[in-house]
């Protein structure tokens, strides 16, 4: 039980954008800027998401299969790869969301002892 | 997060896929940046601020590009990659110890190789046919030690007819048969063969049919006498024409039908032959008119026997099964009661062993040369791996700065060892590449040169490389590959590698000292040290073998040998040709004189009889048959009498020449010319003397010259005997052999073409194996030599520059440089004392193993185990004083100062 959570500690923010990329992705297909202007714009401009972290993250979730990738055109009509969830990144992101609610409730706790 | 198979096979996809992966990622990133430049357009930047602050948020493209790449790719795959293009990088840097790594290891892996395919072609094959490990080849026990393979025909014949414990015993004899072409017969590869031998090898014929024991009759099947031809002559000699069954081929005057073809692989049951035609035992007579060891009966040893085993049955069963049979089939076929006797009295047997391999008399005395060639060739191998070890040892230390930076950094330790490992594996892999390709053409030239003092032309070895060597190589390239790289690597990456970091290039002081290198550098000065006595052992034994003179001078002698068995010619007609063809021969410029010979010295036959004076003990005297004039030819010394005469025939009374040894023997402090010995058994014929000459050398050069009798050809009681033409020529030999083929074909029409080879040739090949393995032991040595020097100095060389702050230190105290040099010197000086302590025990005990080898030198010579010792110190000391002078040359200010 302790090796797990440390073990989330380490991977909490890799692991917390793959799981909000997952989640941006329910709705439907989204390129790479969409995904991260829906994050931009759900979180109240509070979070804002790096290119630099963004396409890694992207490119890991379609390499392990919990997203495929088609290239398609966009709402201007140019070409862009669009990502999607695969049944697997499903199946990921209700795992993920329900660890983030005991996990935010958990420090939550914490947080409001006094 | 482990890998698992999405990734994998996303991984593998994008191998193969680099191009359009490529060009994907900077679409997406493209596409990304231009809906960021119309984001700020909108919230009312300029065109180019748009662009500009794009780019700023944006960051490294190519770093971008980098990191997704990575992504897709396999982390190990990578940085294997990585590492060779270092490595290779590494190795370019020093292309004198790179260039020096590649020889030797080359040269190591090379020469084993080599002469592991020749061990392997002559010692380990098993014949190219099924159940090859049926097989077993009969020998006879006659008392001692020594196993006889040559059987009588009597003795065969009563094996070939039992089956209990083995079945379809055969027998066969190789030899050169005479077969008519299309103006004159041609010496052709033969074999004769028994009934059973095609069943018993199991190979069906390409056409035709084999032998069977139904053609194995004097005079053949009722169609007549039957020949099986191989592949390569029905293509040579047939043009593989489709009616070649039915054929006839006139063999030794007498006409055979060739009723089938073997195909190619088929060589019959000695590795060493390619028969060209096969024709039936009973033949015999036929084919060696007008000899006949047939009807020699049990007086005639000269058969290969063997047989297959019955299914299930053991080499012991067999052993003890052919026991009890023995006595009685030499009571039945032995006609005279003495040598039965003889033989009950020796406890004659039979025997079986294994013929897996076929049978070859040459096996027997190769084995321990090369054998023995096999533990230099390991020797120089373990040798160039210490070496290379103990450098890349020394370069990994001096590397130690730059690995404990890699391992602080976060490399693992297996990546570092991975890398090291990497770099001993090029050159491992390099090296044994190199050795590789050189060995087929070593041991192809090895194999020339030990075949040739038997017979080579006649034999085949073949050394071409098959599953067994192949493996043998990839044994041998494997373990010098963790020789030289696991070890340094291991050790370059143990320890406590912070502390490294810490004290950099002054922790190489006396406190953490490699102890496993001056242990690799002893054992190599001590193997050094065993090749080097190992050569000049063999080297000095060939010297004295050659120097101490075969009895006659082989400069300029040229042997012709003429097939005169077939030729139509008899008794003084035969002679008057003899007479003619070597007038003939002395009219070429350049002839000094013409002479001829039944047996031509060193090439190993033997013809030997007992002597005595009337009423006096019988002595054995080797034998030969000359002509007029040998021993001017031959230059032997004449002490007495005269040379034979052309007129000394048999109307004119028996004559004989005695050498030294024989007149020694006989007539000790009297006059031999004029006396008279008797010859052979009866006793009957009496030889007057007529000359005393010089002894020379028989049979080989190792024997010293036997007690020998000349007779004249004149007096030869042989039907059409075959003699050599001795010529000693100034002149050049092409010419003489034209003149030869054109005096056969004036003289003699019938016979195939003379056969020409030089007397210093047949001096050379009768020393053929001690050449090869004095060559090869005095080339391992010398590369030993030059090995162990560089490996003495390199490592040298690389500690003493890691001292070199160390060094500055003890001169700024006030060290004198000369006892700056002794202080490097001794280093090695102490490894090479040690090394050639135990180098020269371990020689002194292995030498021994050489003494059959060793002609008039003992194995523990002193004066040449004194210069060997001296000269791996001499190497060792100018190996070792290089460093110390550098050493010694350093400038304490600028030492220090450097670090």
């Amino acid at each position: 039980m302790f090796r797990e959570e440390s073990q989330d500690s380490g991977d909490l923010i890799q692991g917390t954008l793959e799981m909000l990329v997952l989640k941006a992705l329910v709705r439907g297909p989204l390129h790479g800027y969409a995904v991260a202007e829906w994050i931009h714009q759900t979180s109240q401009q509070l979070l804002k998401v790096e290119e630099g972290a963004l396409y890694p993250a992207l490119h890991r979730l379609e390499l392990r299969g919990l997203l495929s990738a088609t290239w398609g055109a966009s709402e201007n009509n140019r070409r862009a790869k669009f990502y999607q969830l695969t049944a697997e990144g499903k199946k990921r992101l209700y795992a993920e969301s329900s660890r983030w609610a005991r996990l935010s409730a958990a420090v939550a706790f914490v947080m409001q002892a006094t | 997060m482990s890998l698992n198979l999405n990734e994998f096979l996303g991984r593998t996809k994008s191998l193969f896929r680099k191009r359009r992966m490529n060009r994907e990622m900077v679409e997406e990133l493209e596409f990304h940046q231009a809906l960021l430049r119309e984001r700020l357009i909108r919230d009312g930047l300029s065109q180019s601020q748009a662009r500009a602050t794009a780019r700023r948020t944006f960051g490294n493209t190519a770093r971008w590009h980098e990191r997704l790449r990575e992504l897709w790719q396999f982390r190990t795959l990578e940085n294997l990659f990585r590492d060779i293009t270092f490595s290779i990088r590494l190795l370019r840097k020093t292309p004198g110890f790179t260039v020096i790594a590649l020889l030797t290891l080359a040269l190591g892996v090379g020469a084993n190789t080599a002469v592991f395919s020749l061990v392997n072609s002559l010692l380990l094959r098993p014949l190219s046919i099924p159940h090859s490990e049926e097989l077993i080849v009969f020998g006879m026990y006659r008392g001692d030690l020594n196993i006889i393979n040559s059987f009588p025909v009597p003795f065969f014949r009563a094996l070939e007819s039992k089956h209990d414990v083995f079945r379809e015993a055969f027998a066969f004899f190789s030899e050169g048969m005479q077969v008519h072409g299309q103006s004159t017969n041609e010496d052709i590869p033969g074999v004769l063969v028994s009934g059973n031998y095609f069943d018993a090898l199991q190979t069906p014929p390409i056409m035709g049919r084999y032998l069977t024991p139904a053609d194995d009759r004097p005079g053949g099947s009722p169609e007549g006498l039957a020949a099986v031809i191989s592949e390569g002559f029905w293509q040579s000699w047939f043009a593989r024409s489709p009616n070649v069954i039915g054929s006839r081929l006139t063999i030794a005057n007498t006409a055979f039908t060739v009723v089938g073809v073997m195909p190619k692989r088929f060589i019959g049951a000695d590795p060493l032959r390619r028969p060209s035609i096969f024709v039936p035992l009973s033949a015999e007579p036929i084919i060696d008119a007008p000899r006949d060891l047939t009807s020699a009966g049990t007086h005639g040893w000269w058969l290969t026997a063997m047989a297959r085993r019955q299914p299930g049955v053991t080499l012991d069963q067999i052993n003890a099964a052919l026991g009890p049979i023995s006595m009685p089939i030499v009571r039945a076929t032995v006609s005279e009661p003495s040598n039965i006797n003889n033989l009950e009295k020796k406890h004659f047997h039979f025997a079986a062993d294994s013929g897996s391999r076929g049978f070859t008399y040459i096996r027997s005395s190769f084995r321990k040369p090369l054998v023995t060639l096999f533990c230099m060739c390991g020797g120089i191998l373990l040798l160039a791996c210490l070496n290379l070890a103990s450098l890349l040892m020394a370069r990994a230390a001096a590397r130690e700065r730059e690995l404990a930076t890699r391992f602080a950094m976060g490399a693992t330790r297996r990546r570092l060892i991975q890398q090291l490992l990497i770099e001993s594996l090029l050159l491992a892999l390099a090296g044994t590449a190199i050795g590789l390709t050189l060995a087929p053409l070593v041991s192809q030239s090895l194999a020339i040169t030990l075949l040739s003092g038997s017979g080579g032309d006649t034999l085949h070895l073949d050394t071409s490389p098959d599953l067994r060597v192949l493996s043998f190589a990839a044994a041998i390239a494997l373990f010098s590959t963790v020789l030289i790289g696991l070890i340094p690597a291991i050790h370059a990456t143990s320890g406590s590698l912070n502390e490294q970091i810490k004290d950099g290039q002054h922790a190489a002081s006396a406190r953490r000292r490699n102890r496993l290198q001056p242990i690799m550098l002893a054992s190599e000065v001590a193997l050094a040290l065993i090749l080097v006595v190992g050569a000049g052992l063999l080297a000095t034994s060939l010297f004295r073998l050659f120097t101490s003179g075969a009895g006659f001078n082989p400069k300029g002698v040229v042997n012709i040998a003429l097939s005169m068995e077939k030729q139509p010619l008899d008794g003084d007609a035969l002679m008057r040709l003899y007479q003619q063809f070597g007038e003939g021969l002395s009219h070429q410029p350049g002839v000094a004189s013409v002479s001829f010979a039944r047996i031509v010295p060193l090439t190993r036959f033997m013809w030997d009889d007992d002597h005595s004076r009337p009423g006096g003990v019988s002595h054995d005297l080797y034998l030969n048959a000359v002509g007029p004039n040998y021993f001017q030819t031959m230059s032997i010394p004449i002490y007495q009498g005269r040379e034979f005469r052309w007129s000394d025939t048999m109307s004119s009374g028996r004559k004989i020449i005695i050498n030294q040894a024989a007149a020694n023997l006989f007539f000790p402090n009297q006059n031999p010319i004029g006396q008279r010995l008797l010859h052979g058994d009866k006793k009957k014929d009496e030889f007057d003397i007529v000359a005393v000459v010089g002894d020379a050398k028989y049979e080989n050069l190792r024997d010293t010259a036997p007690a020998a009798a000349y007779l004249p050809i004149t007096q030869i009681e042989d039907k059409k005997p075959s003699f050599n033409a001795i010529v000693k020529t100034t002149g050049p030999i092409a010419p003489l052999a034209a003149t030869a083929r054109a005096l056969t074909t004036r003289l003699a029409p019938d016979i195939p073409a003379p056969v020409l080879t030089t007397m210093d040739s047949v001096v050379e090949g009768s020393v053929s194996t001690e050449r090869v393995m004095a060559l090869l032991s005095v080339f391992f040595a010398a590369c030993a030599l030059l090995v162990t020097g560089i490996g003495l100095y390199g490592t040298l060389a690389y500690n003493t520059s890691r001292r070199t702050s160390e060094i500055g230190i003890r001169m700024a105290l006030g060290a004198k440089r000369s006892s700056v040099m002794a202080l490097v010197f001794r280093s090695n000086a102490v490894i090479a004392a040690f090394g050639l302590a135990a180098g020269l025990a371990t020689a002194l005990a292995a030498s021994r193993a050489l003494s059959s080898f060793l002609y008039e030198t003992s194995p523990r010579d002193p004066w040449i185990i004194i210069s060997a010792v001296l000269s791996l110190g001499i190497i060792a000391s100018v190996a070792s004083l290089y460093p110390a002078l550098r050493a010694a040359r350093i400038e304490p200010i600028a030492a220090i100062r450097c670090e």
